[in-house]
C-alpha cells in the first residue's frame, strides 16, 4: 500500500515501496496544462514545461541536461490537459540527485529569454506535422468540438496561442502555477517512504504558495457531424459519447464493458470490423476519464469505398451490446483487463504514474488489489446498467478523409 | 538483479529454447522467434512474410480463428506479432498461473490452417494496412529509402509488400513459404520473468517435437557499395524529411556496441549532437540516428525532419554531424554509456523487455546475452573501439533520401 502524506508547505507525497526492483522512478504533477491556459495564449504551457528545463539552478540548458545524463536519469517534462507533469527513471541509488535537479526546475528556472524562440519554432513545427498524422488529426479535431471550452483544446496548442506567447506570459504563469498546494510528487521504486519525506523536505520544503484550482467542467456540446476534407488514402472515423468518469459507481462497468468491445482481440468491434469483414487494420474504442468527465472514443481507419460499411458496422456493435452480453464474454473481458493490470504495472515508472494519476482525478490512490476487486465486481446486470445510462445511441463524429460520409 | 535463472536447452527435432527465471516479476512473457522476413521472400511474394503473420491468428487444425482470439482473451494474454525484413516474432505477456496454457496455445498457433476464407478476408485488412501507410509520410520515406539504398540486397524488401503483390499472392504460395521457411530449427522458443523451466521444457517437448526439421537457408553478404541520392515526392504533406544512410555493421559484428554508443552520441532523443544542434535550435521538430544491425550486413542511418524552408540547411547540419563521428569528448561518451546501462537495467525489470533482447541475441549469435554482460559491453567502450568500428565502416560514403511536398 503506497504512503500518502501532506508536507508542511502543501506538497503531496506518494511512496510504494517496492523492495526487489533495482530501479526508481517519480512523477510531480503541478496544476496547469492546456486548460489553464489564457484564451488567447493557447500553447503558453507547453513552451513553459520545455523552458524550465533550460537551464536552472546554477546550471545553463546544456549542463542541466549531462547532469541527469551523467547519473543515468531519463527525464522528461510536459504540459499535459490539466498539469505539468516532471517524470523520470533511474537506478534507484540516484533519486538523491533526481529530486535535487527536479527542484531547480521546479524552483529556480533560468527562463532564459534565448530560449524561447527555438522552442517555439519546435512546437510550431509539431503542430503542423499533425496534417501528416490523420489519425490522431482526426482525434484532435473531434475533442476540439466535443468538448466544452476550455477542455476540448488541442495538446499541441494553437499556432496563434503559441506565437503570442512572451517571456513575461511564461514568468507570470510560473509565478501563479508553480506552487506546492495542489501539487503532488510519487515516487515508487527501491525505496523508503521515510527517505523519501527526508528528500522531499531537504529539496522542495522552502517551496510554498497555492496553485491555481482548476476551470469548472460545462456542459457538452450538442452532438453533431463534421467532417475535414483531406486527400488521402484512407478515411478516418472517430466517435466520441459520454461515460462514467473516474470515482462514478459505474467506472469500473465502463472499463469492463470497453473491453467488452475492443479488449485485445477478442472485443466485439475487432471480431465483426476487422475479423470477420476485413474492413480495417485499426478499430478500437478507448474509455478515459479526467477528474470531470469520462468519454469513450471510437475510431476507425478505412478507405473511402468500405467507409460506409465500417461506420454501419461499428454503430451497429455499439448499440447492440445492452441486453446481449453473455458470462463467458464478461469473464473474458474482465481476465483480459486483470492481466493487463498486472502486466502493465511490473514497473516501476508505471506505479509511479498510475499513483499520481489516482490522485489527480480522484484524490485517492488505488492499490492493485483494490483495483482487482473493482473489476471482479462488474456483472452483466452492471454491464447494462451502465449502457443504460451511458448508451451509444447519440455521439459527436468527424470524419476525414477525400469523401464525406453520410452519418446517422 | 539477483535471483535470475538463465537456462537454455534444444529439441532433437533443433527447436531451442531460451528461458531467463526472475521470481521477482510478477509475470511472465513468452514468444517464438522465427529467424524469417521481406528478405527471404522472392520478388512475387513481396510482403508475404508479414501477410502470414497475421495468418498465425487466423486458426489451426485444433482451433478455428475466432476460438483461438477468445482463448487468449479467457486467460487474460496480452499478445502481439511483429514482422521485419529479417525476423517474425510472435510473443505474448501472461500472468503467471496461465502461462502453460499460452505456451500450449501459442505452439498450436505456429502450425496454422491457412484456411482459404480467412485468408481471402485477411487480405482486405492487408490492405487496409498498407493504404494506412500510405497516409505516413515519414514510414512511406525510410521504407522507400531503404529499399534504394540496399538495391539488389534483399535488407531493404518492403516488409508490408505493395497492393499488387499482395492482391496476387495465393493462399498456396503463402503454404509454400511457410514450409520453406518456418523449420523448428529456424526458430527460437523463449521465456522470461516469473516461470517455471522445466514444465516449460516439457511442454515444448510435448507441442512442439513432432514438427518436421528442414533446412533453411539466407544467403548472407555486404551490400555492394555505392551512393545513392533520392528525392521522393508526397502530395499534401507538411513537414519535409531527410535521411542518411551509409554503410554499418552488422549484428554479428563485435564492433556492435561501439557502434551502439556511438549512435547515441550523434543522435540520441535527449542530449546529442543532432539533438543540440537540431531540436534545441529549433531547426527541426524531430532528429536522430540509429545503428541499424542486420544478419551479416548493417546500416548506421541518421534522419530529421523539418519545414520545407528548412529542409536545405538541416540537411546541411546532419550532413556535417554524420561526416564528423569522432568529434565528441569523454564526458559525451560516458554519459552515453551511462544512458544506455540505465536503459537495459530498466527495459531489463519487465519480463517483455528480457524477452526480446534474449530472443534477438540468440537468431544472431547463437548464444546468451546476460543483462550483466550487456552492461559490461558497453561500459568498456573507448574511444580507441569506436575509432577501430569507424576505421572498418567508416561512414563516409552517406547515401541522403529525402521526402518533400508534391
Amino acid at each position: 500500500m503506497p504512503s500518502i502524506e501532506k508536507l508542511a508547505n502543501g506538497l503531496t507525497l506518494i511512496v510504494e515501496e517496492i523492495p526487489h526492483s533495482e530501479s526508481a522512478a517519480y512523477e510531480l504533477s503541478i496544476p496547469g496544462g492546456m486548460v489553464l491556459d489564457p484564451e488567447d495564449r493557447i500553447g503558453a504551457c507547453l513552451i513553459l514545461a520545455e523552458l524550465n528545463a533550460r537551464g536552472a539552478g546554477n546550471l545553463d540548458s546544456k549542463q542541466l541536461s549531462n547532469a541527469f545524463e551523467e547519473a543515468g536519469i531519463r527525464h522528461a517534462e510536459s504540459a499535459d490537459h490539466d498539469r505539468f507533469a516532471l517524470r523520470g527513471s533511474l537506478l534507484a541509488e540516484k533519486l538523491p540527485r533526481a529530486l535535487e535537479l527536479v527542484s531547480w526546475i521546479v524552483l529556480q528556472p533560468a527562463h532564459d529569454p534565448d530560449e524561447i524562440e527555438s522552442i517555439q519554432n519546435v512546437l510550431l513545427q509539431e503542430l503542423g506535422s499533425l496534417v501528416d498524422h490523420p489519425a490522431q488529426r482526426a482525434l484532435v479535431e473531434l475533442g476540439k468540438r466535443y468538448y466544452p471550452a476550455p477542455f476540448g483544446r488541442p495538446s499541441l496548442g494553437t499556432e496563434e496561442g503559441i506565437r503570442a506567447t512572451t517571456l513575461q506570459d511564461l514568468k507570470s504563469q510560473w509565478t501563479q502555477k508553480f506552487k506546492p498546494e495542489g501539487a503532488v510528487l510519487s515516487v515508487a521504486g527501491k525505496v523508503t517512504s521515510a527517505e523519501v519525506r527526508k528528500l522531499a523536505e531537504q529539496y522542495f520544503g522552502e517551496w510554498s504558495g497555492k496553485g491555481p484550482c482548476l476551470p469548472e467542467f460545462g456542459k457538452l456540446p450538442p452532438h453533431r457531424a463534421f467532417h475535414v476534407p483531406f486527400d488521402s488514402a484512407q478515411l478516418q472515423i472517430a466517435l466520441a459519447y459520454p461515460s462514467a468518469r473516474f470515482g462514478d459507481p459505474d467506472y469500473y462497468a465502463a472499463k469492463v464493458t470497453t473491453g467488452l468491445l475492443s479488449g485485445g482481440m477478442f472485443g466485439r468491434l475487432f471480431i465483426e470490423v476487422r475479423e470477420k469483414r476485413g474492413l480495417c487494420y485499426s478499430v478500437y474504442a478507448r474509455h478515459g476519464s479526467t477528474r470531470n468527465y469520462g468519454t469513450v472514443t471510437v475510431y476507425a481507419g478505412t478507405t473511402a469505398e468500405r467507409a460506409h460499411e465500417t461506420f454501419e458496422v461499428t454503430v451497429k456493435e455499439l448499440r447492440g451490446l445492452k441486453g446481449t452480453v453473455t458470462e463467458e464474454e464478461l469473464d473474458r473481458a474482465k481476465a483480459n483487463l486483470s492481466a493487463a493490470l498486472v502486466i502493465g504495472e511490473e514497473s516501476t515508472a508505471s506505479r509511479a504514474s498510475s499513483n499520481a494519476f489516482d490522485w489527480w482525478i480522484g484524490g485517492t490512490v488505488r492499490t492493485l488489489d483494490e483495483i482487482q476487486a473493482g473489476i471482479d465486481a462488474v456483472t452483466v446486470a452492471s454491464v447494462d446498467r451502465y449502457l443504460e445510462r451511458f448508451p451509444a445511441n447519440s455521439f459527436m463524429s468527424l470524419t476525414l478523409g477525400s469523401r464525406e460520409l453520410a452519418l446517422s | 538483479m539477483s535471483g535470475i535463472e538463465v537456462h537454455q536447452t534444444v529439441l532433437a527435432n533443433g527447436l531451442q529454447l531460451l528461458g531467463e527465471v526472475n521470481r521477482n516479476n510478477k509475470s511472465a512473457a513468452l514468444g517464438f522467434f522465427v529467424k524469417t522476413g521481406s528478405r527471404d521472400e522472392a520478388q512475387k511474394e513481396s510482403g508475404v512474410s508479414h501477410f502470414l503473420e497475421h495468418m498465425m491468428f487466423k486458426g489451426t487444425a485444433k482451433r478455428n480463428a475466432l476460438e483461438l482470439t477468445f482463448q487468449m482473451g479467457n486467460i487474460g494474454a496480452q499478445s502481439n506479432a511483429f514482422t521485419s525484413e529479417e525476423n517474425t516474432v510472435y510473443y505474448a505477456s501472461i500472468i503467471p498461473r496461465r502461462f502453460a496454457e499460452m505456451q500450449e496455445i501459442l505452439c498450436d498457433m505456429l502450425r496454422p490452417a491457412l484456411d482459404q476464407q480467412e485468408f481471402d478476408t485477411e487480405k482486405k485488412v492487408i490492405l487496409e494496412e498498407i493504404a494506412l501507410y500510405q497516409d505516413r509520410p515519414q514510414f512511406y520515406m525510410f521504407e522507400k529509402a531503404l529499399g534504394d539504398f540496399f538495391g539488389a540486397h534483399p535488407a531493404g524488401n518492403s516488409v508490408l509488400g505493395s497492393a499488387e503483390s499482395i492482391s496476387a499472392v495465393t493462399r498456396d504460395e503463402m503454404a509454400d513459404y511457410f514450409k520453406r521457411r518456418y523449420s523448428p530449427s529456424n526458430m527460437v522458443l523463449t521465456a522470461s520473468g516469473n516461470f517455471d523451466w522445466q514444465r516449460f521444457v516439457a511442454d515444448a517437448e510435448k507441442y512442439c517435437s513432432k514438427w518436421e526439421d528442414f533446412r533453411t537457408e539466407r544467403k548472407l553478404a555486404r551490400r555492394t557499395p555505392g551512393k545513392v541520392a533520392k528525392i521522393y515526392k508526397r502530395k499534401n504533406v507538411k513537414q519535409t524529411h531527410v535521411l542518411m544512410l551509409a554503410d554499418g555493421c552488422g549484428a554479428q559484428d563485435e564492433e556492435r556496441f561501439a557502434m551502439t554508443v556511438l549512435s547515441t552520441i550523434i543522435g540520441d532523443s535527449s542530449g546529442s549532437r543532432l539533438y543540440w544542434e537540431l531540436i534545441d535550435s529549433g531547426l527541426a521538430d524531430g532528429a536522430g540516428s540509429d545503428s541499424d544491425e542486420k544478419d551479416g550486413v548493417g546500416c548506421f542511418m541518421a534522419y530529421a525532419s523539418t519545414e520545407p524552408e528548412k529542409l536545405d540547411r538541416v540537411a546541411e547540419i546532419l550532413r556535417r554531424i554524420v561526416s564528423t563521428p569522432l568529434e565528441f569528448s569523454e564526458g559525451d561518451l560516458e554519459r552515453a554509456r551511462t544512458k544506455l546501462c540505465a536503459r537495459i537495467v530498466l527495459s531489463g525489470e519487465l519480463p517483455l523487455g528480457r524477452l526480446m533482447a534474449l530472443g534477438n541475441e540468440w537468431n544472431y549469435n547463437r548464444r546468451i546475452h546476460s543483462l550483466r554482460e550487456v552492461m559490461e559491453r558497453i561500459k568498456s567502450v573507448s574511444r580507441t573501439d569506436i575509432e577501430n568500428a569507424v576505421k572498418r565502416y567508416p561512414l563516409r560514403d552517406w547515401s541522403e533520401f529525402r521526402l518533400v511536398p508534391e
